[in-house]
């Protein structure tokens, strides 16, 4: 979600330069919501980590006699289509859905922001060139984009995570570029270029560091979006292959069964895409609120 | 159940005054009941039949590329108003079909090298009739543009036609270029042709002479293949009013909803009894499903989608129907085998999968009673060997339990270890023993060689994903590693092709599209297209001498036993693993539409014998 | 002003142009080629080469590139073999109920998220703006189909009220006068794009709302409301009217997802059966269209903004 800033708290707050993160860790932790995102990305990293630990069940082979039973003792939340506890598929499905969904938004945030920074500094025909490529991109859906990539390669966890890096490393490039266009006119960096010093370093050492916040706050939408992504790409059937389990995948088997009454194959999973997802909006709404009010202070 | 035509012969007359009499008083005494009597048609009457989910007929001309061959499309389109020259389903069984056919049975003469079909009295809706030359034209047609005729195998129809000759109007002769078994020929061979009209001898610019002069018929193919693509021209065009099947078509919609009205002409012996006969599309299961339930009577032959279907127990045949207020329940079984190929010819892994002990073991691996009964609710068929044991067929007599690899992990576990592999539970097993001897891994599999395997699977259907997670998680037990890559079904089948060793194409080792082979048009199974040596369609580059051997006597010798040999050596020796043959469909039978029943193995259909009762 | 006109066209037709030739490629990297897929299990060697040869498929790609570009631009957009039909004559089939689908959904979320933005911006961080963003929050954060699925669940399992599929005719007409099927997926769409649209609106009014204008209208003694709706909305609904030009992608994704969920006969049920057969003239046809309309879309946007704020004209 990119969006204009916004500045409502740039009223309140007193405009003193501290360090890069102290200010808004602080604004940070007055926002209510964002305290219940943290807490939710808490709670959910504990239950798919820790949960295994305490609850053992079989993800790896299957029992075809035990399939699409309902809740009981034995089974918290039933099992599936094939026999797997439906409970420990949701600890397994966790940690695939967060570890791919990190993994993704750290590749496209760094190759975003260094696309991004390059176009802005360089400025001129590069620049131009450079986002007329991220436009193309962008006009193409990213539906569309994924069915292509995706036929193409066939789902390992590796490549999941390039392909969902591949469409979302756009956005990142944009907002940073944008950034870029705007403090490369700063003092500091005409200094630094006056200097004789090279284009790297006022990228790396000047340009950057201010970007910083937006490029944090993108890369917390990255990891909602790409949790959301694989889940669409289970949906169309090009997730990552069994017997690895995947909230994305859990649901969109379970929806095959909607008239069947087997609510605790589509509930259980989609409601944990929910919850994680909103989380990291939340966390990722608040820092941006945060960062702003920093950036506004000039 | 199908109203019968009674004969007129004099030594009959007493008899025919005696029935004649009897179903009077038994339709006299029916007329006041409420519940519909079994065999008293009503003339009249529109039903509507449920296409398969997402598949519409979309190609009139039965001359078609492979591209265009469906079941949908020569079946529930094609067959209805152009009838090929022998008919095969008859009651249920997979067999020729004298009675709807267009010619007699073939006298077979010289050994076996020149056949002569005589022609019955067929009419084109254009007052001409189905002459010899109708069928030289289909031969002279195949002649030229075989390339692109569907079903097409080099050395097949047309190859094996020396000469083709019209006799007379009503009677072909051929001269083959072998001697070849009768029943194959029949069943295979000259079941491709669909006799075509002389109005179709035609291009652009005037009549041309396609049925004589086997130069002229690419110009004619050409026109009536153009003609075939504008596809909103279907009911209009009067090259495609000329039929000389029961029915012709009243309107033809893209998406796939058609009408058909009966064909005043037909010559053959079951003339339609409904005034009109409707096909509706619907893009999933679920829709057609909720159509059926909500009870509004638009569809009268639709089906009950497998996942809907409350489980049916094993000792029955058919289970609950959620829907026996409006519909009857029947099982339409389809005659095919159902499998996943192995790539023999891959350079890492296909000498491991030459070695049949390897086959039999991973065949025993595969549970397919356990996956019909979770993925379809019981409502499908073990596949047992190359020739289909359901239905009951004349061709898998004295086989109750053919299948000498139904699931057993433990014998899966002894074939391996006695043939020198470490067969570790969870783990990846490895050749301990290499060599050629009998208690060793075989030739071309060197010491360490491990047992991980890619299978790349077609996603998208429930059985598949469940099949492939069953066996994936039971080969865990014999210590084979099954990594799963799931694709698309085109994907799938474009990829799992016959290949050389060493080109870059053949790096893929195991295949599974889900479909396996449906015996149509090559209704006699006897498999020289899937496992044959160097056969196109035998995707994993399966040799077996022997079996090739048992093949060519099924194609060249009039032996009974033929097949049957062929069908037991092929369930020991396992060419290709077999899955379980889901039924083609659950129809549902409106309550008060008869004739439907029994249902053809070869997926015809034939609204020309429904009919409405009261 | 014509000056930045010409840039900004000249640009959006390069962009075009690459966003065909990068979808070009992609199909062509797909394993399998097109010929099997078409042909199906039974295809002979000799077969494919006679489908390659006939489709063009065995010429070089920067000729079938031309090739396919030429035909484009007079209108041709190719034969798909699948569907025994011209691949513009099955999306002039399929565009129109696609559109009613996606342009329902965008008025119904304008007509909700914008006084909803304003509601939040006028009370920001109290319980009336906490509790929205967390609602929007929600409906961005769940997955499309799984909308779908928990909509269908209550409004025709639970509560009968409504039909479970889109109508599923080929004819526009019979599908609007059928507009208890249109509810649900209208509903699904919208949903999602509420979400991000009110977020953005909120941001936008906040940021107006201090602007010196207002503080003027203010002093010079107009009401609340007035100074809201008369000033306020209009300059807010500016980066609005790009966000939807932006959003064209996303909505024709989404869309995708819901014709797939509730068996909308649209387009972007086309290009799922299209994708799964490998059928590349119709994906290639589809996605150049959507490609063209988010170009032009952003084009218009950008026009507007440049239009009705004179400083991004400079910029």
């Amino acid at each position: 979600m990119t969006a204009i800033p916004a500045d409502d708290a740039a009223l309140s707050d007193s405009p003193k330069a501290r360090g890069v993160f102290a200010g808004p860790l602080s604004a940070f932790a007055e926002n209510k919501l964002a305290l219940v995102g943290l807490g939710i990305v808490v709670a959910f990293i504990l239950f798919c980590y820790l949960g295994p630990v305490v609850y053992h069940t079989d993800q790896v082979h299957i029992d075809l006699s035990q399939a699409t039973l309902a809740p009981s003792g034995a089974h918290p939340l039933g099992t599936n289509e094939v026999g797997y506890d439906q409970l420990g598929r949701l600890m397994a499905g966790g940690q695939s859905s967060l570890e791919v969904g990190v993994a993704a938004a750290l590749l496209a945030t760094t190759f975003g922001t260094l696309w991004g920074a390059v176009a802005g500094y360089a400025g001129g025909f590069i620049d131009s060139a450079m986002m007329r490529i991220v436009d193309a991109l962008l006009a193409v859906p990213a539906l569309f984009l994924l069915l292509f990539l995706a036929s193409i390669a066939r789902p390992t966890v590796g490549l999941l995570i390039l392909v969902i890096a591949l469409i979302s490393w756009l956005s990142p490039a944009r907002l940073v570029r944008g950034q870029a266009l705007t403090l490369r006119t700063r003092d500091y960096v005409t200094s630094v270029r006056l200097m004789g010093g090279g284009p790297l370093r006022a990228i790396l050492r000047h340009i950057a560091p201010n970007a910083i916040g937006t490029v944090v706050v993108n890369a917390t939408f990255q990891v909602a979006d790409a949790i959301l992504i694989v889940a669409a790409l289970s949906f169309l059937g090009l997730g990552i292959p069994p017997p690895a389990a995947n909230w994305g995948d859990m649901l969109s088997n379970g929806i095959n069964y909607t008239y069947d009454g087997y609510w605790w194959l589509i509930y259980p999973p989609g409601l944990a895409i929910v919850a994680v997802v909103v989380a990291f909006n939340l966390i990722g709404d608040a820092l941006r609120d945060s960062f702003e009010v920093r950036l506004q202070q000039r | 159940m199908r109203p019968r035509k009674l004969v007129f012969s004099p030594a009959r007359r007493p008899i025919l005054v005696v029935l004649l009499l009897v179903t009077t008083l038994m339709g006299a005494s029916c007329a006041g009941q409420t519940t519909p009597s079994s065999g008293q048609p009503v003339q009249g009457g529109i039903a509507t039949f449920a296409e398969p989910a997402n598949t519409t007929p979309n190609y009139i001309f039965p001359f078609m590329s492979t591209a265009y061959f469906s079941v949908t499309t020569v079946s529930d389109l094609q067959y209805l108003m152009y009838r090929p020259l022998y008919w095969f389903g008859d009651n249920g069984q997979p067999v020729l079909n004298d009675r709807l056919s267009l010619a007699d049975y073939p006298t077979f003469s010289d050994a076996n090298r020149t056949v002569t079909v005589k022609l019955r009295d067929y009419a084109w809706s254009d007052n001409t009739k189905v002459t010899a030359d109708s069928v030289v034209f289909w031969i002279n047609m195949m002649k030229a543009e075989k390339k692109n005729w569907a079903v097409y195998v080099p050395g097949g129809i047309p190859d094996d036609i020396d000469s083709v000759t019209a006799d007379s109007p009503n009677q072909v002769t051929f001269h083959l270029n072998q001697s070849y078994s009768a029943k194959w020929f029949v069943y295979n061979e000259l079941a491709q042709i669909t006799p075509l009209p002389h109005a179709w001898d035609r291009t652009a610019t005037g009549t041309s002479d396609c049925e004589h002069d086997v130069g002229d018929c690419t110009a004619v193919y050409d026109y009536l293949t153009a003609a075939a693509k504008t596809i909103n021209s279907y009911a209009t065009n009067p090259l495609w009013q000329v039929v000389d099947g029961p029915w012709r078509l009243k309107s033809f919609n893209a998406d796939g909803n058609i009408s058909f009205i009966p064909n005043k002409s037909y010559s053959g012996p079951n003339k339609p009894h409904l005034a009109q006969f409707n096909e509706a599309p619907f893009s999933d299961n679920a829709a057609e499903y909720n159509v059926l339930r909500s009870g509004d009577n638009s569809i009268q032959v639709g089906y009950l989608p497998p996942e809907n279907a409350p489980a049916k127990p094993d000792d029955q045949a058919v289970g609950h129907n959620p829907l026996e207020n409006n519909y009857t329940l029947d099982r339409w079984y389809s005659f095919a085998v159902n499998y996943f190929v192995l790539n023999s010819h891959n350079p890492k892994v296909g000498p491991i999968f030459q070695q049949q002990y390897f086959r039999q073991a991973l065949a025993s691996l595969v549970d397919q009673k356990s996956i019909i009964k979770a993925a379809v609710h019981g409502y499908g068929a073990t596949t047992n060997g190359p020739v289909p044991t359901t239905p009951s067929n004349p061709y898998a007599s004295d086989m109750t339990e053919p299948n000498p690899f139904t699931y057993d992990p433990e014998r899966a576990s002894r074939l391996l270890a006695d043939h020198g592999w470490s067969t570790p539970r969870d783990g990846v097993g490895t050749c301990e023993r290499p060599g050629t001897g009998p208690n060793q891994c075989g030739p071309g599999v060197t010491a360490g060689t491990q047992l991980d395997f890619q299978m790349m699977y077609a996603t998208g259907t429930p059985q598949i994903n469940l099949a492939m997670q069953q066996l994936q998680s039971s080969a865990t037990k014999v210590g084979i590693k099954l990594d799963l890559q799931g694709a698309p079904f085109n994907t799938v089948i474009g990829t799992a092709i016959p290949c050389d060793a060493g080109k870059p194409d053949c790096n893929w080792e195991m295949g599974n599209w889900g479909a396996g082979w449906v015996f149509a048009p090559d209704f006699y199974p006897t498999g020289e297209q899937i496992f044959g040596t160097g056969a196109g369609s035998n995707q994993g580059s399966f040799s077996d001498p022997k079996l090739d051997q048992l093949i060519a006597v099924t194609q060249h010798s009039d032996s009974p036993e033929a097949l049957q040999a062929y069908a037991q050596y092929g369930s020991q020796t396992v060419p290709v693993i077999w899955g379980p043959n889901y039924d083609y469909a659950e129809t549902e039978i409106a309550n008060n539409l008869k004739g439907v029943t029994p249902q053809s193995p070869y997926l015809n259909i034939t609204p020309e014998d429904w009919y409405y009762v009261r | 002003m014509t000056g930045f006109i010409t840039r900004r066209l000249l640009q959006s037709i390069v962009v075009v142009l690459l966003v065909t030739v990068i979808v070009f490629i992609l199909l062509h990297l797909l394993p399998g080629g097109p010929a099997r897929a078409q042909l199906g299990p039974r295809a002979t060697p000799a077969a494919i080469a006679t489908f390659n040869h006939q489709m063009g498929y065995d010429r070089s790609l920067p000729v079938q590139y031309w090739h396919w570009l030429t035909e484009l631009v007079t209108g041709n957009l190719g034969f798909s073999v699948k569907f025994n039909q011209s691949v513009a004559s099955l999306i002039g089939e399929r565009l129109p109920k696609t559109l009613v689908l996606t342009v329902l959904s965008t008025l119904f979320a304008l007509v909700v998220a914008i006084p909803l933005g304003m509601v939040q911006a006028v009370k920001r961080n109290h319980a009336a703006d906490y509790a929205i963003t967390f609602w929007a929050f929600v409906f961005y954060a769940t997955p499309p189909f799984f909308l779908g699925v928990v909509l269908i669940v209550v409004f025709s399992v639970y509560l009968p009220i409504l039909p479970a599929e889109a109508p599923q005719s080929s004819s526009l007409g019979v599908i609007l006068s059928q507009p208890g099927g249109l509810i649900l997926p209208v509903l699904t769409l919208a949903l999602l794009t509420i979400a991000q649209f009110s977020r953005y609106m909120r941001s936008s009014v906040i940021e107006n709302l201090t602007e010196d204008y207002v503080r003027t209208a203010r002093a010079k003694g107009a009401g609340e409301r007035s100074v809201l709706i008369r000033h306020v909305l209009r300059n807010s609904l500016i980066p609005v009217a790009t966000l939807l030009g932006l959003s064209l992608p996303a909505i024709f994704s989404g869309a995708l997802i819901t014709e797939a969920v509730f068996n909308f006969p649209g387009m972007g049920q086309l290009f799922w059966t299209a994708a799964q057969t490998q059928d590349y003239p119709i994906m290639l046809g589809i996605t150049v269209l959507v490609g063209v309309a988010t170009v032009i879309g952003s084009l218009l946007a950008d026009l507007a903004y440049a239009v009705l704020d004179p400083r991004v004209r400079y910029a």
